[in-house]
């Protein structure tokens, strides 16, 4: 017995001082690069095979990809190792983990390899022949540009990221319904009715609303997937404060945004909207449902790149309704705001400029292909160059698309045809938490105004003491 | 016979420990004040050269008004001083109650010990299943089985953990499964105490025909002292760094949807911090738990030697 | 075998029946060190003598009394019980029948298997399990030989200072180890350990709460027996694996398996360090793969599938190994 014990306890011993030498590194001759991301396994094959194509190119750079987890892991994963002057060369980010990243300093600048009208020599990535470094006019202007500014939103003017997987709001609808009803509604273009609007009116979102309560009691007739989104949105549109990269941070409590906050709230208790963080799932889970005993929508804004959640499932083979996507409703429908979302890239400082240099080339090469955007796309981002509608075979998917088999296709449709109409928020340390804060603040508003309906309803001395502890929790967050 | 060889071999054999010792606890020590009175000190600034003036701004900017301190404060010591005396009485009441039976007393006891093999994290999400209301207008309608049961004794159902949840139905599904974890190591603690207790004491008693009643405060708990004291302290020392059970039960933002933090702990202070590099906060936060948890326990020592018996 | 492992076989059977003297001895002493307590019972008992009588009444009481106690007892463990079963039985439930109010208590629909290796598959568990099992034992083996050589060196070894030494190791328990993390974190970062296996299982090596445990142990065995082998001219080494190891063995083995449970736990060292794929841990990775993400959303019924699979080690070992854990566990008073 004893025997057998020391047997096993100095096997163990062995074993563990084995392993406990870990794999050593076999390095290569090439450069080599490291992305961290967030990529699932489909947009990863995708990813790989554009790689490949790059490497043919600069046969010199290898790119090592990893996905770290989610984006909150990407962020603490490559802050921390920045705080050893180490990191990878390229990150999904984003913006306020850019800020964070620069508090040391580590972000590349992107503008001098973008106006830089010198070559990479032949042979120096192993190229066959001389590469252009930066970015020509026409490649800048085919950004679709609110996705391309977002890198510029630090503050300083400098560009720091490069856009990526984008995406952005859309209103989903249930077109079918609509079109029953189109003597009563139409799909909203404005979120209320002012006195530029003709008598009858049909499509301001308020009046829509009641409109289809009226029809349907039992629904809710809209569902708002991101509150936080929403917020920032109607400052963007309204023209009101929300944040500023530099000096004071946190703008937001402001009265004019406790006006729309209030309106909404009041949509709330009437049961003419619900969002994600009330409904507990995303709202196309009742955008979707077609048994009108239990609760549902006839229309849902949320993400482009969940398309694919918004369409419901057969019923007995026949789609039970059609989806139309249209640009969400707006302030001013001649001046549109939408939303910039999704990740972006960053490129990171390293001593060896070659480094730095590859990863731009590396970024620029995925950002400036059609093909890659097109394919990325795929799964429900929107390419971020808009000469991917030249590309034939997208091109035809596009104009086919319809609101049964391919809604995917149909809100980058949408997304694309409204090129100019995307915002960015600025960027600095605390932007997601602000983004967080005034989601909360707008869910917690909601819930005052439905409890004190009957009593009241949303007081402005509530507002107040939740925009003011909203921007306390902020400041605290980025240690002001 | 103190030899140079034996000495030098003592400290070969506690050379690893010594060494580990050093760099992942001693020095931790040491930097923690350093970094705690290191105004805004932040480990990416750090790394970008800046320096760091002598000061207590952390711990002013840990304690500011408005800031979160006093609401992870109140929600830390709400738990201890609730779920401490709540598990320590149930604990003992069942150990008693095991000590007093024969039959079943080992299946018994490993029943009640099973919840201290599990997952502090898992069976928070079983906890949080079992309080959960999902989906108050979506089709997927369901109201966990705690509701289901209040509802079928005639009462009203409760949002415990979502968005329409009251700050006390959150503290409730704490309590419980914070006191359902506890249970198993007091009990084991207790049943262990009443074991060793001196027959004789009891037969005594049972001769003079003692009342049970009179029997558990005359002697039982006497002897139990020292034992109800050890559980005590590790209770609140524990309870002072309750995190994990709020994670199982409401994730990492520590509360319901729409209310990020409620239930953020002294714990959750420190960790908060970290996420963007704020190490100074994060020393400071970690230093002022460290004297809570230092105080309490000093005086519960001090209010146990006056009362056990060792 | 040769002579000295002889004698060393009688001096084990030796200790063996110390041991139990020195049992008798400490109980002894116990009782000698509470003249005061005893005089105060006893004078309470004596108050008491005459104020009743034993009659059958008493005994008709002493059977209500039993019953009244394991419907208690039975209550108690019932809810005890009760997560357990709610966590099983909905992990075969299909996620429509999981939405039916109210609850139905057992599965009706369907013994839904799927959610398993739904679980398994989402969650990558056999890397999670792979990863800990790892984790846990190497940290467990080294941690062993560490705790080993520290305690007999407090035990059985004279060297300038070790009171002091020892004092010190104790007072650092008294400190709570949130206030290591951050530093060691920074320690870590800075010699590159994040997302390996070393970061996992170094930093936490040493407990002194084992070398304590042991050291206490070691110094029960007598010292005769060492002076009787070092006449034989046994190595310390030698005589610490023949002698000490085999005779503290239900201590290491609670060591074994309190630092294998604290592998299992872990949550907020690993989330910091490794969250990366192929280090992470099962707590981190379970918490992590089942909170819906993006354009994901709640899947409960596999959620607790993958809850009970995590679950199940744990059970099993308390099951074969219940003596040692109980034991372990009422000696350290923490968890993990």
């Amino acid at each position: 017995m004893k025997k057998l014990l020391s047997v096993i306890l100095a096997v163990m011993l062995v074993v563990t001082a084995i392993v406990a030498l870990c794999a050593c590194d076999f390095g290569e001759d090439k450069l080599q690069i490291t992305f961290y991301h967030t990529m699932g396994a489909d947009l990863q094959k995708v990813l790989n095979k554009y790689i490949e194509k790059f490497e043919e190119i600069y046969p010199g750079i290898k790119i090592n990809h990893t996905q770290v987890g989610g984006y909150n892991d990407v962020r603490d994963q490559t802050s921390k190792e920045i705080q050893v002057g180490q990191g990878p060369n390229i990150a999904y980010c984003y913006s306020d983990h850019v800020a964070l990243y620069n508090k040391a300093l580590a972000v590349a600048t992107l503008d001098d390899y973008i106006a830089s009208t010198e070559m990479v020599e032949a042979e120096k990535f192993g190229n066959a022949e001389a590469m252009p470094i930066g970015l020509t006019q026409e490649q800048i202007d085919d950004f679709i540009p609110g996705y391309y500014n977002e890198g510029k939103t630090f503050g300083d003017g400098k560009m720091y990221t490069m856009p990526f997987s984008k995406s952005t709001e859309v209103l989903y609808y249930n077109k079918t319904f609509f079109e029953q009803h189109k003597e009563k509604i139409a799909v909203p273009t404005h979120w209320w009715c002012t006195e530029a609007c003709p008598a009858d009116c049909k499509s301001g979102l308020e009046k829509v609303l009641r409109e289809i309560k009226e029809i349907d009691d039992g629904c809710i007739p809209l569902g708002y997937d991101s509150e936080g989104n929403w917020f920032i949105t109607m400052c963007e549109q309204l023209g009101t404060p929300y944040t500023s990269a530099t000096g004071e941070n946190f703008l937001f409590d402001d009265s004019r945004n406790y006006e729309f906050v209030k309106r909404f709230a009041g949509w709330y208790a009437d049961g003419l909207i619900t969002t994600q963080t009330i409904n507990n799932d995303y709202t196309s889970s009742l955008f979707k449902q077609t048994d009108k005993s239990k609760s549902h929508s006839y229309m849902s804004i949320g993400s482009s790149a969940g398309a694919t959640r918004q369409a419901p499932d057969k019923v007995d083979g026949d789609y039970p309704f059609e989806v139309g996507i249209e640009p969400i409703p707006q302030i001013d429908p001649n001046n549109p705001k939408v939303i910039a979302q999704g990740p972006s890239v960053c490129i990171l400082n390293k001593a060896n400029k070659d480094e730095v240099l590859a990863s731009w080339l590396f970024i620029k090469y995925l950002a400036t292909t059609p093909m890659f955007q097109i394919e990325f796309s795929g799964t429900g981002y929107v390419p971020v160059i808009q000469s991917v509608k030249e590309v034939e075979s997208y091109a035809s998917k596009l104009n086919s698309a319809n609101g049964y088999a391919n809604v995917a296709y149909l809100a980058q449709k949408v997304c694309l045809d409204q090129a100019n109409a995307y915002y960015t928020s600025p960027a600095f340390e605390g932007s997601s938490e602000a983004r967080d804060q005034v989601g909360d603040l707008m869910v917690n508003c909601f819930k005052e105004a439905m409890t004190k309906k009957d009593s009241g309803g949303l007081t402005t001395a509530f507002m107040q003491k939740a925009f003011a502890d909203a921007v306390n929790e902020c400041k605290y967050y980025i240690g002001q | 016979m103190v030899d140079s060889k034996k000495q030098w071999k003592a400290w070969l054999y506690l050379s690893p420990a010594l060494i580990l010792l050093l760099i992942f606890t001693v020095w931790p020590m040491i930097n923690t004040f350093i970094m705690a009175f290191s105004e805004g000190y932040n480990g990416m600034s750090a790394v970008a050269g800046e320096k760091f003036k002598f000061g207590f701004g952390n711990f002013a900017q840990v304690v500011r008004a408005g800031g979160p301190f006093l609401k992870c404060l109140k929600n830390t010591m709400l738990l201890c001083f609730i779920t401490v005396p709540i598990s320590t009485m149930l604990a003992l009441l069942i150990a008693v109650c095991l000590n007093a039976i024969k039959p079943l007393q080992k299946l018994l006891q490993t029943i009640f010990f099973l919840p201290y093999v599990t997952n502090t994290i898992a069976i928070g999400m079983v906890f949080a299943v079992m309080f959960n209301v999902v989906g108050i207008h979506t089709p997927h309608e369901s109201i966990g089985i705690i509701n289901s049961v209040i509802v079928a004794f005639g009462g009203e159902r409760v949002d415990w953990i979502n968005i329409t949840s009251s700050y006390w139905a959150n503290m409730f599904v704490l309590i419980v499964y914070i006191v359902w974890n506890a249970l198993p190591f007091k009990i084991l603690i207790l049943l262990g105490g009443l074991q060793s207790v001196n027959k004789q004491y009891y037969e005594a008693a049972k001769v003079d025909g003692t009342s049970r009643i009179r029997t558990f405060w005359r002697i039982t708990v006497p002897m139990l002292s020292p034992m109800l004291a050890y559980v005590v302290i590790t209770g609140f020392i524990g309870g002072f760094k309750e995190y994990s059970s709020v994670v199982g039960i409401f994730g990492e933002q520590m509360g319901p949807v729409g209310s990020k933090g409620r239930l953020n702990t002294m714990i959750g202070l420190i960790y908060d911090a970290l996420e963007t590099g704020d190490y100074g906060r994060a020393s400071a936060a970690a230093l002022i738990l460290f004297v809570i948890i230092f105080i309490v326990t000093m005086i519960n020592m001090y209010v146990s030697k006056k009362k056990v018996h060792y | 075998m040769n002579k000295s492992d002889n004698n060393i076989d009688n001096v084990v059977s030796e200790v063996a029946v110390s041991e139990q003297v020195t049992e008798q001895m400490e109980q002894a002493v116990d009782q000698i060190s509470q003249p005061e307590q005893t005089a105060e019972l006893k004078s309470a008992v004596m108050r008491e003598r005459n104020m009743q009588t034993v009659t059958t009444k008493q005994k008709v009481g002493k059977i209500f009394v039993q019953i009244g106690l394991y419907l208690f007892l039975t209550i108690m463990a019932l809810i005890v019980l009760f997560p357990f079963y709610w966590m099983i039985i909905s992990s075969f439930k299909t996620l429509d029948e999981y939405y039916v109010n109210p609850p139905t208590f057992f599965p009706t629909q369907a013994f839904d298997i799927k959610n398993y290796a739904e679980a398994f598959t989402t969650g990558s568990l056999d890397i999670l399990f792979f990863n800990t099992v790892y984790v846990g034992i190497v940290s467990t083996v080294l941690s062993l030989v560490i705790t080993v050589l520290s305690a007999f060196a407090f035990a059985r070894l004279e060297f300038k200072g070790k009171n002091v030494l020892f004092a010190c190791l104790l007072a650092t328990m008294m400190i709570p180890g949130e206030l290591f993390t951050i530093t060691n974190f920074q320690t870590v970062i800075n010699w590159k350990w994040t997302e390996t296996f070393t970061v996992l299982i170094i930093p936490f090596l040493v407990s002194v709460f084992y070398i304590y445990l042991l050291r206490q142990n070691f110094l029960q065995i007598p010292d005769e027996l060492y002076y009787a082998a070092k006449v034989d001219g046994t190595s310390d080494l030698k005589y610490l694996w023949k002698i000490m190891i085999p005779l503290a063995l239900p201590t290491l083995i609670s060591i074994t398996i309190l630092k294998m449970m604290g592998a299992w736990n872990s949550y907020i060292w690993p989330r910091l360090v490794a969250h990366g794929d192929a280090h992470r841990l099962i707590t981190y990775g379970l918490r992590n793969a089942f909170t819906p993400a993006d354009g994901q959303m709640y899947d409960y019924p596999v959620q607790m599938a993958a809850v009970v699979m995590v679950s199940l080690p744990l059970f099993l070992v308390f099951v074969f190994l219940r003596k040692y854990i109980m034991k372990g566990v009422s000696r350290s008073g923490i968890k993990g």
